[in-house]
């Protein structure tokens, strides 16, 4: 942790018992372009909006979805700078493990290190919350599975979950489509349908990002033509 | 209560209650208040990059006054800005990319400079010991694997790569200007590519530069590329392309 003069925290409560800082956070992500995760019975994906500011952007700079581990990918919505911070220490996190038992690390473990991170940066002097929610996909000895961190470091295991800006309807609309049965391709295609709901515009390999990981354990963003394949299938 | 924050979220970078963060929002602000714009341009095999020179009394020096600099023989930097501020970037800059020569034994590329850049400026805004430095700074080199590239970092820790980009007081119109160039003409050579961006300077001014108004800095593949260097162009090459620019209208 940085060295800082503040040696009282900026996250406090308020009258009412709440900290005010993390829903102000939370309110940052919900301003963020749109984010899901669907988890299979035989994988995971996930999926965000790519939102480039402008059409003078070189869009093969930009990566979402990050991956951690090889079996483990994570995307955000909110702050993509905070985002950063949180992939680094994440990284670092899975690389220590693996130094020590020579396994990748598990899932859970992951998430549990990543949010009590979230969750130090809301109790710590002078800092302020993250302004982002995580969605971290992984395949591990347990199976596939999927898990949401939000900026308060509180984290869930979900079987279908969206963030950011249209979370609401894409979590309605995950709620109708969902079941436990469903394999890793139907899972795709939903991601996409659910993703499609609120964009405004086409959607095209170009504009979102999706990643997978399967029964073998690799995680991999899909390419641009890959994306459209997906896109025309679901047409 | 109506309003929710603490009365701090303007003062240090803590959330207000929509979640946003005023300070670094006052800091693109403070971007403007050099009162100048700059403009940079990636053609096919070069990068440029050019920038109003104002000085503001005629007594300083104009030779000691100057927003392009050398990050290493590769990479140069166009820092829009508070003048301290800029310093202390570009100190930033020049020591990452030689403590990443030094250990790793060749040149640092420019879009992981432009990310350890981003990633300081985002632990500037996550602290509330340290304000955002009120810059924005423009990368341009090229890399071996990628061709020419252009980044621009912002107070905020937002970092991504350009084909084109403006910062300063006239950046909207400067977009504008070189969204629609760009989508006429991609894949610009390099003398094309500095009469853009020194036209669409113009243009979005509504002035005609001599050579001693403005900074050009370019790194350019190729024959006159005189090996990727990054180089500040001379009044010469600069009025060059001033006298095309003028022929042309």
């Amino acid at each position: 942790m940085a060295e800082s003069q503040y040696s009282f925290s900026l996250t406090t409560f308020s009258p009412s018992g709440k900290l005010v800082q993390i829903e102000y956070a939370l309110n940052a992500v919900a301003a963020g372009a749109t984010s899901l995760g669907i988890s299979a019975a035989d994988g995971v994906v996930i999926a965000t909006e790519k939102k480039l500011p402008s059409a003078l952007v070189d869009e093969t700079t930009v990566q979402k979805i990050m991956t951690i581990t090889p079996s483990i990918g994570v995307v955000y919505s909110g702050m993509g700078p905070d985002f950063r911070v949180l992939v680094r220490r994440a990284r670092k996190t899975a690389q220590t493990y693996y130094q020590s038992y020579k396994e990748h690390i598990p899932v859970a473990q992951l998430v549990r290190e990543t949010a009590a991170v979230m969750q130090e940066f809301t109790q710590t002097g002078g800092v302020r919350p993250f302004g982002v929610s995580l969605m971290m996909a992984g395949y591990d000895d347990n199976g596939p599975q999927l898990y949401q961190i939000d900026p308060s470091g509180s984290y869930f295991a979900w079987k279908a979950s969206a963030i950011g800006k249209n979370m609401t309807n894409a979590k309605a609309f995950l709620e109708k489509r969902y079941s436990d049965e469903v394999g890793i391709e139907d899972a795709v295609h939903t991601a996409l349908l659910t993703l499609k709901e609120g964009f405004e515009g086409q959607l095209s390999g170009a504009n979102i990002e999706v990643g997978v990981v399967g029964p073998n354990r690799s995680f991999k963003v899909l390419t641009e033509a890959e994306v459209n394949d997906y896109l025309q299938e679901v047409e | 209560m109506s309003r929710g924050g603490s009365g701090y979220d303007r003062h240090i970078t803590i959330f207000s209650p929509e979640g946003r963060l005023f300070q670094v929002e006052y800091a693109f602000k403070a971007v403007k208040t050099a009162g100048v714009t700059s403009i940079a341009v990636r053609g096919k095999d070069s990068v440029v990059f050019v920038t109003q020179k104002k000085v503001q009394d005629k007594l300083i020096d104009p030779s000691s006054v100057t927003r392009l600099f050398k990050i290493t023989k590769y990479v140069g930097m166009l820092v829009t800005g508070l003048p301290a501020d800029t310093r202390a970037i570009v100190q930033q800059a020049r020591q990452q990319a030689a403590d990443f020569r030094f250990k790793f034994g060749y040149e640092i590329p420019v879009d992981y400079l432009a990310k350890v850049l981003a990633d300081k400026a985002q632990v500037y805004t996550q602290h509330a010991y340290m304000r955002p430095l009120g810059v924005v700074s423009m990368l341009i080199g090229i890399d071996e694997e990628r061709g020419p590239q252009l980044f621009k970092v912002d107070p905020a820790g937002y970092y991504v790569g350009y084909k084109a980009t403006a910062v300063g007081v006239k950046e909207t119109e400067a977009h504008n200007f070189l969204e629609k160039k760009l989508k006429a003409t991609p894949g610009l050579s390099y003398d094309e590519a500095v009469i853009t961006a020194i036209g669409a300077l113009q243009s979005v001014l509504s002035e005609e530069f001599k050579a001693a108004d403005l900074e050009v800095g370019v790194v350019c593949d190729g024959p006159e590329g005189g090996d990727r260097a990054f180089r500040v162009l001379s009044t010469e090459d600069v009025d060059h392309f001033l006298t095309i620019i003028s022929e042309r209208d």
